[in-house]
């Protein structure tokens, strides 16, 4: 089992030994889990790893929401609908349910001979975006499927009469010229007569009166004239007869 | 008006249900990736071709202890890493060769060899041998892996999800425990290594305990336990020691 050997370098100051046992037993590195002597398991078992122990564990503490960072895709959206609700006068929200074949593409086509635009958000990203701004009023009418119906023209008229012939798309509300609508507000909104027209009816009722002025004016002095024509007509008409009188 | 004024009346009691958001995930960056002119595994010889071949002493030192080379990454972004010591063969290495090879997509992954070809001489007897007589002829060549040493990398226009599956069924094959891993993931265990080293509790380290021989201990270890500081016990690594 011993074999005698030469170590050079074995013990590297002071005594050499001429010669020295060297083994050729034992093998540090084995095939297999080779046991460990007694004492070094004992010492191997004091050494473990003990984990830090917070003072607080971890259950007791108060839940900290990690800030997510907000997805670009949102950013987008959000800038998209902002910009939506600045850009537009009339904003008509509706209900969208599922409408077969092209039938919301060609609504969408028949709108946009109007300038109306349809446009889809997610409801979660017009929430957020409408709690800051005034249109919060806005908000309970983003319930399920949505679909904004907008226009930089307030077109309330021709919108109506589009959304006549698609039942699957339901007018909720809106708002027309910072002015919340309903239904009926729409309904009756759309009756009115055009801005242009109504204009014209205001200046024609305005201009009446005016125009009436300089006879108003001058109908006293014309009044006046012919009373002291005829009063002029009369008194040479008496003082003619005063003279055939006095002649006769 | 009308209308919104009956839904916030009825707004107590009735919850708004709002629909998810679908969230992209951005996609992952593959600039400065290149695929090589031959990305998949090359065969390997399965002896070196030297004319005049020596029978070497076992030589079990070359498996024991940390790897010094062949730790850090190259070229690809996923491997397989060795946790703990052992022999390769010519077979585990046309098992390695032939799997990868097979689950890689040419036109957008890649693969690369950390280990060299089969260089350490094993000898054995002939088969109803009698003992004595010397040493026998060569049987074959293997290759020395230290744990913490990569054996292959994979690379390419790819996600870990998509290669963790066969780089852990290699893995799995191999004669000593490895596993799959990433650039982020290799670079996470060793935070957590370092980690564990610095929040470590218990003031016995076994460094400690042995650089001052405490308790005469010294006569119990041996002097790779100096530079092993126990977290090696033979050809073994343990992982969960600090």
């Amino acid at each position: 089992m011993a074999a005698v050997g030469y170590g050079a370098g074995f013990c590297r100051a002071g005594w050499q030994p001429s010669f020295q046992l060297i083994r050729h037993g034992s093998k540090a590195v084995t095939r297999h889990w080779k046991p460990m002597h007694f004492v070094r398991q004992k010492l191997m078992e004091v050494t473990e790893y003990i984990p830090p122990k917070p003072l607080i564990a971890p259950e007791c503490m108060p839940r900290v929401k990690v800030a997510e960072e907000e997805h670009g895709f949102v950013k987008f959206l959000r800038r998209q609908v902002e910009q939506t609700f600045l850009e537009n006068n009339m904003i008509a929200v509706c209900q969208y349910n599922y409408a077969p074949g092209g039938e919301i593409v060609l609504m969408r086509h028949r709108l946009r001979k109007y300038n109306i635009h349809a446009k889809f958000f997610p409801n979660e990203i017009i929430t957020t975006v409408l709690m800051e701004s005034k249109y919060k009023n806005l908000l309970p009418l983003f319930v399920g499927r949505t679909l904004l119906l907008v226009s930089p023209e307030t077109r309330a008229q021709e919108m109506l009469r589009v959304l006549k012939s698609i039942p699957q798309i339901v007018l909720l509300g809106g708002c027309v010229d910072n002015t919340l609508l309903s239904r009926e507000g729409f309904a009756n909104y759309a009756k009115l007569s055009s801005l242009v027209a109504t204009q014209g009816a205001v200046v024609g009722a305005l201009s009446v009166l005016p125009s009436q002025t300089s006879t108003i004016l001058q109908r006293g002095p014309v009044h006046l004239t012919s009373l002291l024509d005829q009063y002029v007509k009369q008194q040479t008409g008496d003082g003619a007869e005063a003279k055939e009188g006095g002649d006769s | 008006m009308l209308c919104l004024l009956l839904f916030l009346s009825g707004s107590s009691s009735t919850k708004i249900c709002t629909p998810g958001l679908k969230k992209y995930a951005l996609p992952p960056d593959y600039s400065g990736t290149q695929i090589p002119e031959k990305p998949k595994l090359k065969f390997v010889e399965r002896a070196p071709n030297v004319p005049k071949v020596r029978r070497e002493f076992k030589n079990l030192r070359d498996i024991r202890g940390p790897s010094t080379e062949a730790t850090e990454f190259t070229e690809g972004q996923y491997g397989i890493l060795a946790m703990g010591g052992g022999y390769l063969r010519w077979g585990h290495f046309e098992m390695i060769r032939l799997t990868i090879n097979r689950h890689i997509n040419p036109r957008k992954m890649f693969a690369v060899w950390r280990v060299p070809a089969p260089y350490k001489p094993i000898t054995r007897k002939g088969l109803g041998q009698r003992m004595g007589g010397g040493k026998g002829a060569i049987d074959h060549y293997v290759t020395a892996v230290k744990a913490g040493r990569l054996i292959v990398e994979v690379g390419g226009y790819v996600e870990f999800g998509e290669v963790e599956r066969f780089l852990t069924q290699v893995a799995q094959k191999l004669p000593f425990p490895a596993i799959a891993v990433s650039r982020e993931s290799m670079q996470e265990m060793r935070d957590k290594e370092e980690e564990r080293r610095q929040n470590n509790q218990n003031p016995w380290t076994f460094e400690r305990i042995i650089t001052s021989n405490m308790l005469g201990m010294r006569k119990f270890l041996s002097p790779y336990d100096l530079q092993l500081k126990g977290r090696y016990w033979g050809k073994f690594f343990l992982p969960d020691r600090v």
